[in-house]
């Protein structure tokens, strides 16, 4: 079966310093579709990272700032980047050292694309 | 939010559950349909009816993963308009549960679901040594202990 995100995925995570790229369904912080490396846990970083991004999202719209377009959380050891559109939110997990300024574009312009 | 249990090396991988999910309700039992502990409940009535629905889904999805997959269905999702519920089955030494959550737009499907296997392992660690002997469920016995159960959760006895 010939996957929908398959080529958004790829993309983003052949982008140097990205370790992983998921499709994530906003509502049920469930997996639609991942492009993982060894060792990293899909269903966690997905369930907490939609939490995440909903959270961002309505915090957004009660201080009346509009609708979120892009979240980024850095930490010590990487960053988790997420956009979103409809029900769907893209997230990356990324090294610190990435360069983040490209990643947003490429997030921006993919979860544009998303249905 | 107030959690009782009946056997009290269950509360503390529970209690975790609660605060790190945000459900709403949690039932914790025997596949019988004993109970072992709960939360969010304020009727012994409630939990009866949860307790049978719980085991009576569970032997049900059970019996069906049998025959369409060979072996049983562990978990269960079900999304509703306001509220979801998560009925999953938990594996200790002391023997097996069945744990059911209801949860709404606070939690996820994705958050319970992670919580319920941090929750799992927290509960195989907790389970005590001493080796744990199953007695057979009879159904002379079967209502005066769910009656001892309710009554140790809600304290009337």
């Amino acid at each position: 079966m010939i996957s929908p995100f398959g080529a958004l995925l790829g993309t983003l995570t052949r982008l140097r310093g990205v370790r992983a790229s998921l499709v994530v369904d906003e509502n049920d912080g469930i997996v639609v579709e991942s492009n993982l490396q060894i060792g990293q846990d899909g269903d966690r970083v997905a369930a907490l990272a939609a939490s995440l991004y909903r959270k961002a999202r309505l915090s957004a719209r009660a201080a009346r700032l509009g609708t979120a377009t892009f979240m980024q959380l850095e930490a010590e050891r990487g960053r988790i980047c997420a956009a979103g559109h409809n029900d769907l939110v893209l997230v990356v997990v990324a090294d610190p050292a990435a360069n983040i300024g490209m990643i947003r574009v490429e997030m921006i312009k993919a979860a544009g694309a998303l249905p | 939010m107030s959690i009782t249990a009946v056997e009290a090396w269950v509360e503390a991988p529970l209690r975790k559950f609660v605060e790190e999910a945000h459900t709403i309700l949690g039932l914790l039992l025997h596949p019988s349909g004993q109970v072992v502990a709960q939360f969010g409940f304020v009727r012994a009535v409630d939990v009866m009816s949860a307790c049978a629905l719980a085991a009576a889904i569970h032997a049900s999805a059970g019996e069906l993963g049998k025959q369409l997959e060979g072996k049983a269905f562990r978990g269960l999702h079900h999304p509703g308009r306001d509220r979801q519920l998560y009925l999953a089955e938990a594996a200790t030494p002391r023997g097996t549960f069945i744990f059911l959550t209801v949860f709404d737009q606070e939690s996820s499907f994705g958050l319970v679901r992670m919580y319920f296997e941090t929750m799992v392992k927290d509960l195989v660690a907790a389970a005590p040594a001493t080796p744990h002997k199953a007695e057979p469920v009879l159904e002379d016995r079967f209502e005066h202990e769910l009656n001892r159960n309710l009554a140790a959760l809600f304290g009337r006895g």
